[in-house]
């Protein structure tokens, strides 16, 4: 369950006119995922998916952004699955090209509709402002012999670098307004026939004409009706324009889909990319496929192709160990640990996949360092509450609130009462050294169980120095190992003991030995520096990242101890106040200190665990597939 | 108060570092005497001999090469900022997003294929790059714009689509996203406090004053454009070309009377110009003085981390100048010029 599926790399080789119907296939299997490097066998050198590819993508492109205006239904099958040739790829294109064309005009119609809704909301806005220019108003819309009068909107920061460029027209720049990233500008300066410089400038600065309502003398009631009525009419304007393209679209739409339908087809040929190369009449693809599925593979390849391809097989070879995919993990319960352990990095193919180890040791620690019957079915029951929204990740939460419960019946804990249940172990407070000295033996272990995947991974790739003079590999195993034989013997008060002195010292040397054989190129005074700095930061790491598995045991004490805190408060209250009090108490409980376990125990997983074993360079398994099956 | 000087320390032993790195001028000459296999191998640059590929290739193979160098030193220096700081390295490194942007909109505007177009981009990393698929799939250049205005480029895309939609001149798209870029790398400087701000404002109004003059000749003598729509597309720095200066240099007519109204020391350094080029190469040696002054004494981390990528950006220039006319078989003079043009100091230009 620890190591990942066997992967198998295939190359296949078909006649370069069959390669559509070979994609379908290996989409139909949904057990392919492309190798794109280049065959070796330099004679296959050209990729003729290449116009293909270029040809999908600008489809699938404008198909996208005719969706936006026009919406049309799924198709409801792929059926008849066939193979899409070029041509009709092309011809496809095409005629999304010339229908895109005819929709992009009414976006724009759209655009124009909302940019005029705009300045109308402007001119609004600005109209209280035009009183507190001083100056005729009606001059303003009327061009005189000697001056030039231009309304309207600058953005704000282009503002100062246009009132400084047409001040060297001889322009004049007056604010009266500025609203959102807007500036509501009037600008005054001589009527010369330098104008059409005046003009490029003004386009430059991305200025907009504002028109200056007619009769400014009216009364603001009469000017805010015009507004309304010309708001009103740009909304029946847009409800007319919907209608029309409801209208035009409607017979497009059975074509919208078989268009989607066709993509769909298509897309696999053009994730292939550049896993496809060909030279005259064949072609090759190459690719990887978890080895249980090969007779799988085969069995859609017999169907599509009959006889007409070559198949061939191999295991992986050392060198492309950082090439082959992984396949995560299928289990429900497991998705959300999985997705925990991708946000540190996806496990690289032949190292041990963390997720089953995270997942158990994820709760274990949750469970034992928040242990309570009554909050963890608070918190099971709102993972499965909550289910719809959650997705993927409720199990997390379900899994987690049902550890809870588990170590509250073990601590005899419900919602902070610990006499309401008989414990079936004890309270975590009633024996603190026991809980620490427990937490230390689980820290152990883990440490113990994180250096033997880091010595196994290594070991899987073939780095034998590495599983053995590594980091947390075998020596530092051994060293660990040493002192912790070498602590328990003083804590039972038989003093460290020679044998564990003297492994930790041979172990330590020998990793000192490693180091200086490493840095030879490095001066005489850096070697011993960095030798000595590196034996110390050893002996300290491990000591410091035992003691921090105390943790687990502090926040299990934590736990009970807040609880005193809140039934204390409570008992200093009537009756009202102490239920109010124990039930916020148990709120704060649950929400702040949940929080914080759920933090430290990912602390411990990502740094104790994962830092130790798990490098998280390897790529997903992604396997070609027709799009989202309908159901 | 502990931290921070912990972290200029860490920081600033980082740039001291990395200055190993940098070219002198005797090592420049010794290579531009060098033939093309010990440059490569001097350069770790193996794919440039590699005969398989077409020049075109290994051209673009030695440019991006070049780009990663540069942008894997500001990776290791970022690593030692402060999240302000970071941004204001990434806000620069971003000019070569803006490089790719404008040759989508090239592509675009001449209806080149994906192909065409992606054979020109730039490789960048996730932190500075366009969403290049998206961008691809727009059919014209406003679509491509008004894609961009949902991403992080949303100031420079709404500033250059209102320029576009106003007047359909690629001119005046990449000039605005020029300005735009510098503007917002002055904006980014404002945010620092001292002695930060005034170092970085020192370096930065190096450049600025570069290609405000730059810009000012190329508008007003070789464009004609008016006084007013050559200031507009002006970035006034804090330092020479201020805003009043640049207001009365653009009502100047010829060469001559710009070069002669330029404050001290640009009117001693181009004096007696004859072209815009002379100009641009006495310009890039101001240029690197300043870049040396923040270098050698500025007490701000930061203000040298940008220093240092300035610097090390006209050292790989210089190098790509170099191995493409080697790879070009360019004669030695057009090389030396080319060079000339950004490290004026080399063979006693």
């Amino acid at each position: 369950m620890l190591r990942s599926r066997p992967m198998k790399h295939v190359r296949l080789l078909v006649l370069t006119q069959d390669l559509p119907r070979l994609t379908l296939a290996l989409a139909a299997s949904q057990c392919f995922h492309p190798d794109p490097r280049p065959p070796e066998d330099e004679t296959l050198a050209t990729d003729p998916s290449q116009g293909f590819c270029e040809l999908y993508r600008l489809a699938r492109a404008r198909l996208d952004k005719i969706a936006r205006l026009i919406p049309f239904a799924l198709p409801a099958t792929l059926e008849p699955l066939q193979a899409i040739e070029q041509d009709t790829l092309d011809r496809l294109n095409q005629w999304l090209g010339q229908l895109w064309d005819e929709v992009s005009a009414y976006e724009e119609d759209f655009r124009r509709l909302a940019d005029e809704e705009r300045l109308i909301q402007e001119q609004r806005a600005a109209l209280q402002d035009f009183a507190q220019l001083n100056i005729d108003l009606k001059m303003l819309r009327s061009q005189t012999r000697f001056l030039q009068i231009h309304i309207g909107l600058v953005p704000r920061e282009n503002l100062r670098q246009l009132a400084d460029a047409v001040s060297l027209a001889g322009y004049l720049v007056h604010v009266y307004l500025e609203r959102g990233e807007q500036a509501h500008v009037v600008l005054v300066g001589p009527n010369e026939p330098a104008e059409s410089s005046l003009d490029s400038l003004l386009h430059a600065a991305g200025f907009q004409p504002l028109s200056v309502p007619e009769g400014l003398d009216r009364t603001p009631v009469e000017l805010e009706r015009e507004f309304t009525a010309r708001l009103s009419s740009l909304g029946q304007e847009r409800a007319a324009l919907i209608e029309i393209l409801e209208h035009w679209s409607k017979p497009l739409r059975g074509r919208l889909t078989e268009a989607e339908r066709i993509l769909t087809l298509a897309a696999p040929l053009a994730d292939l990319d550049t896993a496809v190369r060909s030279r005259g009449y064949l072609s090759r693809v190459a690719g990887w496929v978890p080895a249980s599925t090969l007779p799988n593979l085969r069995q859609h390849l017999d169907e599509i192709l009959g006889s007409a391809y070559d198949l061939s097989v191999r295991d992986p070879r050392p060198d492309e160990r950082p090439l082959v995919p992984t396949v995560p993990v299928k289990s429900r319960l497991l998705a959300p640990f999985a997705m925990l352990v991708q946000q540190y990095g996806i496990p690289a193919y032949g190292e041990i996949d963390p997720t089953p180890f995270f997942a158990a040791s994820f709760l274990l620690m949750f469970g034992s360092m928040f242990g309570d019957l009554g909050q963890g079915a608070v918190i099971a029951l709102a993972a499965f509450g909550l289910r719809r929204s959650l997705g993927r990740f409720w199990p997390f939460g379900l899994l987690a609130g049902l550890s809870s419960m588990a170590f509250g019946l073990l601590y005899g804990s419900v919602f902070g009462y610990e006499h309401l249940i008989p414990a079936l172990w004890m309270s975590p407070l009633e024996d603190p050294l026991l809980m620490l000295s427990l937490a230390l033996a689980w820290g152990i272990g883990f440490i113990v169980l994180a250096c033997l995947f880091a010595i196994y991974n290594r070991l899987t790739v073939g780095d034998q120095a590495a599983a053995i003079f590594g980091q947390h590999g075998a020596l530092n195993l051994v060293f660990y190992l040493a002192l912790v034989a070498g602590a328990w013997q003083m804590a039972t008060g038989q003093g460290l003991g020679v044998l564990p002195v003297g492994v930790a010292i041979l172990s330590l040397a020998g990793l000192a030995w490693h180091s200086w054989y490493h840095q030879e190129r490095a001066p005489l005074g850096e070697r011993v520096l960095v030798v000595a700095i590196e034996t110390l930061e050893t002996l300290i790491s491990y000591v410091s990242n035992t003691l921090s598995f105390l943790r687990v045991a502090a926040f299990s004490l934590n736990h009970v101890a807040l609880s005193i805190a809140v039934f204390t408060l409570a008992d200093m209250m009537g009756n009202l106040g102490s239920a109010v009090t124990i039930i916020l108490g148990n709120l704060f409980v649950l929400i702040l200190e949940g929080g914080i376990v759920m933090i430290q125990v990912m602390r411990l997983e990502y740094y104790e665990g994962f830092a130790r074993y798990f490098a998280g360079t390897g790529l997903n398994f992604r396997p070609i597939r027709l799009g989202r099956e309908p159901s | 108060m502990m931290h921070q000087l912990a972290t200029q320390a860490y920081l600033n032993t980082r740039v001291s570092t990395l200055i190993e790195r940098l070219m002198t001028v005797p090592q420049l000459e010794q290579w531009v005497q060098s033939p093309l296999p010990i440059l490569v191998e001097q350069f770790g640059l193996a794919g440039l001999v590699d005969e398989r590929l077409t020049i075109a290739d290994r051209r673009r193979a030695l440019e991006q090469a070049l780009i990663h160098r540069l942008l894997a030193d500001l990776v290791i220096l970022s690593r030692a900022m402060h999240p302000n700081e970071r941004v204001l390295m990434l806000d620069w490194a971003r000019k070569y997003a803006l490089f790719n942007l404008k040759t989508l909109i090239r592509g675009k505007l001449q209806a080149l294929d994906r192909q065409a177009i992606h054979a020109n981009l730039f490789e960048l990393p996730d932190l500075i790059r366009l969403a290049d698929d998206s961008l691809f799939g727009s059919e014209n250049v406003l679509e491509l714009l008004r894609r961009l205005e949902a991403g992080p480029y949303r100031q420079i895309a709404r500033q250059a689509r209102e320029v576009y939609e106003q007047r359909r001149d690629p001119f005046a798209l990449e000039a605005a996203i020029d300005q735009r870029y510098l503007l917002d790398l002055v904006q980014r400087i404002q945010s620092f406090g001292e002695p930060h701000q005034t170092w970085l404002r020192r370096l930065i109004s190096a450049e600025l004053d570069r290609i405000a003059l730059l810009w000012l000749l190329r508008f007003r003598i070789t464009y004609r454009f008016s006084p007013s729509e050559t200031y507009y597309w002006l970035v006034p720095s804090s330092r020479l070309l201020t805003r009043p200066r640049l207001l009365q240099l653009v009502n100047l007519e010829d060469l001559d009377q710009i070069l002669d109204a330029l404050p001290e020391p640009l009117r001693r350094l181009t004096a007696a110009c004859g072209s815009l080029a002379e100009v641009e190469q006495r310009l890039a040696k101001q240029t690197n003085t300043e870049i040396q002054i923040v270098l050698a004494r500025s007490p701000s981390a930061v203000a040298r981390a940008l220093a240092y990528l300035m610097r090390r950006e006209l050292d790989l220039r210089c190098l790509f100048v170099l191995l493409q006319g080697r790879l070009l078989g360019f004669p030695e003079l057009t090389v030396n010029e080319a060079l000339a043009q950004i490290q004026p100091a080399i063979l006693g230009h």
